[in-house]
C-alpha cells in the first residue's frame, strides 16, 4: 500500500475518533466527498495482511453503529467487498486472518436483525391481489379473472414475512454462514440506490468471482488468482442477482452483464432452480444494446409508445372472445335468459357452429400440432377457424366456456371444484358430447364431465340458472330424449358429411338438456371420485386409510384410550396399560419437558411449514395479519 | 350531459359527430346548418376546417419524431376555412377560441411553430372551462396543450437566442429551466385533460349507444388517441426520465395509472404499469421508496444529482380532473416490491387478455407481439417474486403464461424452474421433459430433472433416462459431463439400496462405482464427485480406499458436512471410535444443529463414553429441536390456491429435508420401501390423530419426525443401559407422535425383550414388519426370537430374507449362523460366521446410507 493512501486512511481513522457529537451530521455529509478515501479503504480490505485492517473494520463498525443514515451507508458500500474477502479466505481455510472481517460482518448483522427497541425485526410485505380494489385498478374491470377460484382464495391480502426472527450470532459456522450473509445482502439491497458506482463495481466483481473461482470458467477471466471453489447458497445467489440487476441498470452495464452470466453459469452447474429462474428472467428481459451513456442512470429509459392496440382486431384473443360474450349479452335484456336460450334453443346457431368445428377437428393437422402444446385445452380448436368473422368466433363455443378455459387461473380450479357443489352442466357436457360425436351412454358423458371439471366453476353459475328452468324443461325432456337418440344415430352416420350434419343440427333440438340431467344425477358420485384423483399423497392417504383401517386397529395398541374406544376395543390390550402408565412416569429426560405436542401445537397449529426451507430467511412465509 | 342549453337538434347532432370523430358526416350537417341561418356560415367554416384538418391527419398521421414541413394543398383549404371563420369575428366566444386552437394546430402541422405559439398566446388556455364543456372540447384543449408543448420544445432549438442556453449565464440558464418547466406543465395538463376527455367520451359513447340503438350496432369503435393526445399523455414522463428526474417521472406514472381506466387507455396503462414496475425493480429500493399517497422525498438519490434542485413539484391545478380509483379500503402499496407486484399483476391480466389464441399464419405477427409483451411482464414478475422467495405464487403466475407458451422454450423453462423452486417436483419433471424436447442439447435441463428424480420423487428409472441424455451428449455437455456421470452414479447407488436381490444390488453398486470414478476423473476439483466415490466405496466396504477419497473431498471443501460425517463413519468402521467422535465434534462445531451428526454422536458416545454422555446429547438435541422450531412462529404455506397444490407442497416439506427419513433410521436418502412405509404410517397417523386430539394434526410432518427420532434414540440408549421403564417412556413419546411407525414398534419389541416378554416382543416385531416388511433390524431381532422359540426354519427364513435386503448386516449373518448351527448345518453356519466376522471388521457404527444422497 502506498504512502499517500495509507495517510488518507490514517487521517480518516483519527478524524472520526476526535469528532464531537454535534459535528457528526456535517461529517456524514462530507464523507462521500473524500474520493481517495474510498479506494484506499478498498485497498485495505482486499489485503488480509494489512495492519490497518483491524482499525478500519473497527471504524467501519463504529460508523455503522451511529444513528446517521449516511454513515451507515458509507459502511454498507463496502459490504460486497467484505463478503468476497471473507468467503475467499474461508474457502482457503486460513481462518486466522479473517477475524476482524468476520467480527464486522457479524456486528452489522446483529445490529440489523433488531429494530430500535431491540425487538427482532420482521421484514414483511403484502402480496397484492387483483380481487381487491387498489389505487390502480378495480377488480370488475379486469373481468371475471379477478373472481376465479385462485384469485378469491387470495382474496384476503396476505402479509408475508420474507425475512425475520434471526437469532443473534456470536460466531460464523458453516451452518449459519449463508443465513447471515443472505441477510446482509438483503440489507445492502434495501439501500442499494444510495450506493456509489464503486460499490456496484464491487458487487459485480464479487458475484463474478464467487461464482467462477475454482471452476474452468475462471481460466477465461482476467482474474486468475488460484482459489478454491466457494460453496454458495441458492438464496444468497438470488440476493447477489438482485444487486447485480440493479448495477446493470444503474451504470455498470458491462460488468453487471458479465456478473449475470457468471451467476447463471454457476447456477446451472449447481442445478439451483431459484437463481436460475431469476437469472434467466433478467437475461431475457435485458435491452438489446448498451445504453447510450453507460455511466448514467439512463438505462431506465422510457419512450413514447403508440397506444393503439398493436394486435389486430381479427385475431382471436381472450379479450375478443370476451367482447363477443358482452355483445351477446347485450342482445338480450336479461343475461340469464340469454344464457339459457343460447343453450336450450333448438335451432341454436351457436351449437351448430361448434359441432361443426369439432367434427372437423381431428382431421386438421394444425390442431394436432397444437394439442401437443396444450393437451387439454379444449379451446385450441379455435386455432383452426380460418377466416374469422365475429360470428364465427362467437359460435365457436359458447364464448363463456371458451373464455374460461383460457382463464388465467384455470390450472388451479380443480381444488375448488372438488370441494364445491357437485356440478356438471350442460354447457360443458354438451360440448364434450358433441366432440365425442357418437352415441355414448350417459354414464360415459358423466365421466367426460368429470374430466372437464376444470370448467365446473363456470358451469356452476349456469347451473343455478339451469335449475330454475329445470321444471320447464321436464316437460320437454321425454321428447328430447327421443330426438337425441335419433340425432346421435344420425351424427354417427353423417360424421364426415358436413351438409348432412348441418341439416340435422338444424332439426335437432338441444340434446344437451338431457345429458345434463344425467350429469346432475351422477354428480354426487363424481364428487366422491374426483377427490382421490389428486396428488399421490392424497390418494394414498385416503384410500389406504379406509383399506387399512382394520390393520390399524390391529396395530394401535400403543395408541391412547380414545382411539381404542373408537376402534371398537380390540382384544390386544396388553400394550395399553403399560403405555399409559409410563406416560406419566418421570424420567430424567422428561424433566426437560419441552416437546409435548400440546405445548408445541400452539406454535404450530396453523399448519406451519417448518421445513428447513421455510426457516431460511426469505422463505419464511407467514401470515402476521390479514389486512 | 352538457350544461349548455343545446339549441337545436342539429347542433346536438354536430356536437355528437365531433365528439365521436365522425368527420365524414360533418359536411352534410354543415349544409343543413347553413340552410337555416346565414350567421351560421362562420360556424360552418369552422366545422369544415376542422373536419378537413382531422381527415387530413387521419390519412397522414404524424410520425413520432418526424417534423412536418411545407404547405400541402389540402391544408391550404383548411387554412381558408379557418381564416374565414376567424376574420369575420361573428363567432361566439367559445367557437372563436376553438377556431384559434384549430388554427394553431394547423400551424403546427405545417411546421410553423412560432405562428402556432402566436395563436396560443391569443387564447388563454387556462381560462377555458373544463366543467360542463362538451366532450370534443376537452379533447381540443388537451390537444392544444400538447401542441403548445411540442411547439415550445421546437422553438428554442430553432432560435439562436436560446440555443446556447446551457453555456449561457445563470440568468439564461434559469430561464431555460423555467421554459422546460413550462413545457412539462403543458404536457402534464394535456395528459390530465386527455384522461378526463377519454373518460367522458366513453361515458357519452355508451350512453349514446343505449339511447339510440335498441339493437346492437356495429361494434363500438375504440376511440383513437391520435398523435397529439398520445404525446400529451406520454411526453411529460419521457422528459422526466430523460432528465434523470425519477421522482417526478414515477409521480407522473402514478397519476396516470390512478385515473380510472377505459378502453382507450388500456394499452397505455399496460405499458405504463410495466414501465413503472421496471423502474421500481431496477431503480429503487426499499429505503428510497415512497408510497403513492405520500409526498415524494425532497432530495432523492434517484434523481440526477447534477440537476438536483430542479425538482419543482407540480405547480398547477385544474378545475376538473379525471376520476381516480376510489372507495373504501383501497389497497395502497407500502413497499416497492408490493407496488411492482400489483402493477405487474395488472399488466399481466391485460397481457393475458391480449393473448392471441389462434395459430393461423395470418396472425403470426400478432402472436409474436402478444407473446413479447407478456414475456416481459412474466420476466419482471419472476424477478419481483423471486427476490422475495415467493416461488409458489410465481409458479401459479407462470402457469397462466402457458397460453403463450406453445413451442416457446423460455416460458416452459421458467415454469419448470418455478415449479421446482416451489417444490412441485412431479409437475416440474413433466415440464422439464417438454423443455428437453424444445432444447435437446442443453445438459442443464435433464440434470435438473435427475436432481428431482433422485431427490424428492425417487423416480429412479426416469432419473436414469435423464442422466443418460446428458451422458449421450458426450463432449458437447462440456463441464456438465462429469455431473452427468455423477447423476447416473447416484441413480445406480440408490437403485442398489433399493434392490432386493443381491446380484442386482452388486451389479448396481459396480455400475455406480464406475460412474463415480468417471465423474471424479472428469472433474477432479469437484468435491461432490470425490465424496460420492468415497461413499460408494464405503458402502461396498472398501474402507481404506474410501478414506482416501473422503480426504480428497475434504481438501476441496473442508466444510462439507457429509464428507465429515462420512469420515467419522469410516473411522468408526475401522473401530477408531475416539477419532470418529472427535471428527463428529469438529463437524458439530460447524453444524451445531445437524441432527444427523448428533445421532451418530449419540451412538459413538454410548460406545466410548458411556450412556450417560449419550443421554446428555439426547437432551441437547431436544433443546435444539425446541429452539429450532420455537423461533418459527405459526406460519402458513397455504399460498397454493387449490387443495391439490397444497397437498403437493406439504409433500415437498416431507421430502425436502436434509435429515434422514424418519421411517428409516438407517437411510439418509429416501428409500423405495421406506417411502411406502412412511405413506402407510402417515395415512394411519392421520386417521389416528383424527381420533386423538393430542397428536399434531396439521402442518408438515418433518419437525415431528425429527422429534420422534430423538426420542427413539434416547430409548435406544436406555435399552442399552437395560432400563426398560425409561426406554418405554421415551418410546411412548415417539408413539404419541407416530403410533404406527415401524421404528416405534421395533423399539417396543426391544423393550419387551429386555423385560423378558418374548411373546410380546415377537408380536411387536411382526407388527413392525407388517408396516415395513424390509426393516432389517426388526427381521434380525425376530429371527433371534424365533430361534429362541426353537422355530428354526422360520427363523432361518426371516434371516435369509434380511440378508437379501441388506447383505452387509453382520449381526444378521451372525444370527443366521447361529440358527444354522442349531439346525445342525455346521458348514453353512461356519460360512455365515466367517462372513459376519469379516463384515463386522468393516462395519460402521451407523450404516453409511444414513448420509443422504442427492444431486
Amino acid at each position: 500500500m502506498l504512502g499517500p493512501e495509507r495517510g488518507v486512511v490514517e487521517e480518516w481513522l483519527s478524524e472520526f475518533k476526535s469528532l464531537p457529537e454535534n459535528r457528526i451530521p456535517s461529517y456524514a455529509g462530507s464523507l462521500h466527498l473524500k474520493k481517495s478515501l474510498v479506494s484506499a479503504l478498498y485497498r485495505v480490505i482486499q489485503d488480509p495482511n494489512n495492519e490497518l485492517m483491524e482499525p478500519v473494520c473497527h471504524q467501519l463498525f463504529e460508523l455503522y453503529r451511529s444513528s446517521e443514515d449516511r454513515l451507515r451507508r458509507f459502511t454498507l458500500q463496502f459490504l460486497p467487498e467484505l463478503v468476497w474477502v471473507y468467503l475467499r479466505i474461508t474457502a482457503s481455510r486460513d481462518r486466522q486472518s479473517n477475524g476482524c472481517i468476520e467480527a464486522l460482518l457479524l456486528g452489522i448483522y446483529n445490529l440489523e436483525i433488531v429494530d430500535k427497541e431491540g425487538n427482532s425485526r420482521l421484514l414483511s410485505f403484502t402480496i397484492p391481489s387483483l380481487s381487491k380494489p387498489s389505487i390502480y385498478h378495480e377488480p370488475s374491470s379486469l373481468g371475471s379473472m379477478a373472481l376465479t377460484e385462485g384469485a378469491l382464495c387470495q382474496h384476503d391480502l396476505i402479509r408475508v414475512v420474507y425475512s425475520g426472527l434471526h437469532p443473534q450470532r456470536e460466531t460464523f459456522t458453516a451452518q449459519n454462514r449463508f443465513e447471515v450473509l443472505c441477510f446482509l445482502m438483503l440489507c445492502y439491497n434495501s439501500a442499494v440506490v444510495y450506493m456509489p458506482l464503486s460499490s456496484y463495481q464491487s458487487v459485480c466483481r464479487m458475484s463474478s468471482r464467487l461464482c467462477v473461482c475454482g471452476f474452468p470458467r475462471q481460466q477465461k477471466k482476467l482474474w486468475r488468482e488460484p482459489c478454491n471453489r466457494v460453496l454458495l447458497d441458492p438464496e444468497f445467489m438470488v440476493q447477489m442477482l438482485t444487486a447485480v440487476y440493479h448495477a446493470i441498470y444503474n451504470g455498470e452495464w458491462e460488468m453487471g452483464r458479465e456478473a449475470l452470466e457468471d451467476v447463471l453459469y454457476r447456477a446451472q452447474l449447481e442445478l439451483y432452480s431459484q437463481p436460475l429462474l431469476l437469472a434467466n428472467a433478467m437475461k431475457n428481459s435485458l435491452p438489446d444494446s448498451a445504453p447510450d451513456e453507460p455511466r448514467g442512470r439512463k438505462v431506465l429509459q422510457v419512450e413514447v409508445t403508440p397506444t393503439i392496440n398493436r394486435i389486430s382486431m381479427s385475431a382471436i384473443t381472450t379479450a375478443s372472445i370476451r367482447r363477443h360474450r358482452w355483445k351477446r349479452e347485450d342482445c338480450f335484456d336479461d343475461s340469464a335468459a340469454a344464457e339459457l336460450s343460447h343453450i336450450v334453443n333448438p335451432p341454436s346457431y351457436n351449437k351448430h357452429h361448434h359441432r361443426h368445428q369439432h367434427q372437423h377437428t381431428p382431421r386438421d393437422p394444425a390442431t394436432k400440432e397444437e394439442r401437443e402444446g396444450r393437451p387439454h385445452s379444449h379451446h385450441s380448436s379455435s386455432g383452426i377457424i380460418p377466416p374469422i368473422t365475429f360470428e364465427d368466433a362467437d359460435g365457436l363455443s359458447g364464448g363463456e366456456d371458451s373464455f374460461n378455459v383460457n382463464d388465467p387461473d384455470e390450472g388451479f380450479s380443480s381444488g375448488a371444484s372438488n370441494s364445491s357443489q357437485p356440478s356438471g352442466t350442460k354447457a360443458g357436457v354438451g360440448q364434450r358430447g358433441g366432440s365425442l360425436n357418437s352415441s355414448s351412454s350417459s354414464i360415459k358423458k358423466a365421466i367426460t364431465a368429470r374430466l372437464s371439471r376444470d370448467k365446473e366453476r363456470e358451469r356452476e353459475k349456469e347451473r343455478e340458472k339451469e335449475r330454475e328452468k329445470e321444471r320447464e324443461r321436464e316437460r320437454e325432456r321425454e321428447a328430447e330424449r327421443e330426438r337425441e337418440r335419433e340425432a346421435e344415430k344420425q351424427a354417427e352416420l353423417s360424421a364426415d358429411h358436413q351438409a348432412a350434419v348441418l341439416r340435422h343440427q338444424q332439426r335437432q333440438p338441444s340434446p344437451p338438456a338431457s345429458i345434463q340431467l344425467d350429469a346432475i344425477q351422477l354428480s354426487p358420485r363424481k364428487k366422491h371420485l374426483s377427490f382421490p384423483a389428486g396428488p399421490t399423497l392424497v390418494r394414498t392417504g385416503s384410500t389406504s386409510s379406509s383399506k387399512s383401517f382394520d390393520c390399524m386397529n390391529f396395530n394401535l395398541n400403543g395408541g391412547d384410550d380414545e382411539r381404542e374406544k373408537a376402534a371398537g376395543g380390540s382384544d390386544r390390550e396388553q400394550g395399553l396399560p403399560e403405555g399409559g402408565a409410563h406416560r406419566h412416569s418421570t424420567i430424567s429426560l422428561k424433566e426437560e419437558h419441552l416437546v409435548r405436542p400440546e405445548d408445541a401445537q400452539d406454535l404450530l397449529s396453523t399448519g406451519a411449514p417448518l421445513t428447513k426451507q421455510s426457516r431460511s430467511p426469505s422463505f419464511n412465509m407467514q401470515i402476521i395479519s390479514q389486512v | 350531459m352538457t350544461a349548455r342549453k343545446s339549441g337545436s337538434r342539429l347542433e346536438t347532432e354536430i356536437e355528437r359527430c365531433r365528439s365521436e370523430s365522425q368527420w365524414d358526416k360533418i359536411p352534410e350537417l354543415v349544409r343543413q346548418l347553413s340552410a337555416k341561418l346565414i350567421s351560421n356560415d362562420d360556424l360552418g367554416e369552422l366545422l369544415l376546417g376542422e373536419c378537413k384538418l382531422q381527415t387530413y391527419l387521419k390519412e397522414n398521421p404524424i410520425k413520432q419524431g418526424a417534423s412536418p414541413r411545407g404547405p400541402r394543398p389540402k391544408l391550404v383549404e383548411v387554412r381558408k376555412h379557418l381564416t374565414a371563420a376567424l376574420d369575420r369575428g361573428n363567432l361566439k366566444a367559445d367557437y372563436l377560441q376553438e377556431a384559434s386552437l384549430l388554427m394553431a394546430k394547423l400551424c403546427y402541422v405545417e411546421g410553423e411553430h412560432r405562428d402556432a405559439l402566436g395563436h396560443y398566446s391569443r387564447v388563454i388556455l387556462e381560462d377555458m372551462q373544463l366543467g360542463g364543456a362538451p366532450v370534443y372540447r376537452l379533447s381540443m384543449i388537451a390537444e392544444a396543450y400538447a401542441t403548445k408543448g411540442l411547439c415550445l420544445e421546437k422553438v428554442p432549438a430553432a432560435s439562436p437566442a436560446l440555443s446556447n442556453q446551457n453555456t449561457g449565464s445563470p440568468a439564461s440558464n434559469r430561464s431555460a429551466t423555467d421554459r422546460e418547466q413550462d413545457i412539462i406543465t403543458c404536457y402534464e395538463k394535456s395528459g390530465d385533460i386527455a384522461l378526463l376527455y377519454l373518460q367522458e367520451a366513453e361515458k357519452a359513447l355508451s350512453a349514446g349507444i343505449q339511447n339510440r340503438s335498441p339493437k346492437p350496432g356495429p361494434t363500438a369503435q375504440d376511440l383513437e388517441l391520435g398523435y397529439f393526445l398520445e404525446t400529451g399523455l406520454q411526453r411529460a414522463h419521457v422528459i422526466h426520465f430523460k432528465n434523470g428526474n425519477l421522482t417526478r417521472g414515477v409521480g407522473r406514472f402514478r397519476e396516470i395509472l390512478r385515473a380510472v381506466e377505459n378502453r382507450t387507455t388500456q394499452s397505455l396503462r399496460m405499458t405504463i404499469a410495466r414501465q413503472l414496475a421496471e423502474i421500481l425493480l431496477r431503480g429503487m429500493c426499499e429505503q428510497s421508496y415512497w408510497s403513492p399517497l405520500e409526498d415524494p422525498p425532497t432530495v432523492s438519490p434517484l434523481d440526477d444529482p447534477t440537476r438536483q434542485g430542479h425538482t419543482i413539484s407540480k405547480n398547477y391545478s385544474l378545475s376538473r380532473r379525471a376520476r381516480v380509483y376510489s372507495g373504501e379500503n383501497l389497497f395502497c402499496p407500502q413497499e416497492n416490491t408490493e407496488e411492482a407486484l400489483l402493477l405487474l399483476l395488472i399488466s399481466e391480466s391485460m397481457a393475458n387478455r391480449d393473448a392471441v389464441l389462434s395459430r393461423i399464419p395470418e396472425h403470426n405477427n400478432d402472436r409474436i407481439i402478444s407473446l413479447q409483451s407478456a414475456s416481459v411482464v412474466y420476466d419482471l414478475l419472476t424477478i419481483a417474486l423471486g427476490r422475495r422467495g415467493q416461488y409458489e405464487m410465481l409458479s401459479e403466475c407462470l402457469e397462466r403464461a402457458m397460453k403463450f407458451a406453445f413451442e416457446e422454450f423460455h416460458l416452459w423453462y421458467q415454469l419448470a424452474l418455478s415449479l421446482m423452486a416451489a417444490g412441485k417436483s412431479a409437475r416440474a419433471v413433466k415440464v422439464l421433459k417438454e423443455c428437453i424436447r424444445l432444447k435437446p442439447d442443453d445438459p442443464t435441463i435433464p440434470l435438473l430433472a435427475v436432481k428431482l428424480c433422485i431427490g424428492p420423487l425417487h423416480w429412479l428409472d426416469d432419473g436414469e433416462c435423464f442422466a443418460n441424455i446428458v451422458i449421450d451428449m458426450g463432449e458437447k455437455a462440456a463441464e456438465f459431463r462429469a455431473k452427468g456421470y455423477l447423476a447416473i452414479g447416484l441413480v445406480y447407488s440408490l437403485k442398489a439400496t433399493d434392490a432386493s436381490l443381491r446380484s442386482t444390488q452388486e451389479e448396481y453398486q459396480r455400475k455406480a462405482l464406475g460412474a463415480f470414478q468417471r465423474s471424479q476423473s472428469l472433474s477432479p476439483t469437484d468435491h461432490l464427485a470425490a465424496f460420492y466415490l468415497a461413499l460408494q466405496l464405503a458402502v461396498s466396504r472398501q474402507i481404506p480406499e474410501a478414506l482416501g477419497y473422503v480426504r480428497q473431498a475434504l481438501q476441496l471443501q473442508g466444510d462439507d458436512v457429509h464428507s465429515l460425517h462420512l469420515l467419522a463413519l469410516l473411522l468408526s468402521a475401522q473401530k477408531h471410535y475416539h477419532d470418529a467422535l472427535n471428527i463428529i465434534e469438529m463437524a458439530l462445531s460447524e453444524y451445531p444443529e445437524n441432527f444427523n451428526l448428533l445421532y451418530t454422536k449419540v451412538k459413538l458416545e454410548s460406545m466410548c463414553r458411556g450412556p450417560e454422555e449419550a443421554l446428555l446429547t439426547c437432551k441437547h438435541m431436544l433443546q435444539i429441536w425446541k429452539s429450532f422450531y420455537n423461533l418459527t412462529n405459526p406460519s402458513d404455506s397455504g399460498r397454493g390456491s387449490s387443495l391439490l397444490d397444497r397437498a403437493i407442497a406439504d409433500r415437498r416439506q416431507l421430502n425436502a429435508m436434509t435429515l434422514p427419513d424418519f421411517s428409516d433410521l438407517d437411510t439418509g436418502s429416501v428409500h423405495a420401501t421406506s417411502i411406502a412405509a412412511s405413506r402407510v404410517e402417515q395415512a394411519l397417523s392421520e386417521v389416528a390423530s383424527s381420533m386423538q386430539s393430542s397428536a399434531p394434526k396439521h402442518g408438515p410432518m418433518h419437525p415431528w419426525m425429527t422429534l420422534a427420532q430423538i426420542w427413539l434414540h434416547a430409548a435406544e440408549v436406555y435399552t442399552g443401559m437395560s432400563k426398560p421403564a425409561e426406554a418405554s417412556a421415551c418410546t411412548q413419546e415417539a408413539s404419541n407422535l407416530f403410533p404406527t411407525s415401524h421404528n416405534v414398534l421395533y423399539m417396543r419389541g426391544q423393550i419387551a425383550e429386555l423385560r423378558g416378554n418374548i411373546e410380546e416382543a415377537k408380536r411387536w416385531y411382526e407388527e413392525s414388519l407388517s408396516i415395513n416388511p424390509t426393516h432389517v433390524k426388526t427381521m434380525q431381532r425376530l429371527g433371534l426370537i424365533l430361534h429362541q422359540l426353537q422355530r428354526y426354519s422360520l427363523s432361518e427364513k426371516v434371516l435369509r430374507d434380511a440378508v437379501q435386503v441388506n447383505s452387509t448386516a453382520h449381526d444378521v449373518w451372525n444370527s443366521l449362523g447361529e440358527v444354522l448351527q442349531a439346525q445342525g448345518n455346521a458348514a453353512a453356519a461356519t460360512e455365515c460366521f466367517l462372513t459376519a466376522l469379516e463384515l463386522e471388521a468393516s462395519s460402521p457404527i451407523l450404516p453409511f446410507t444414513i448420509i443422504p444422497r442427492a444431486l
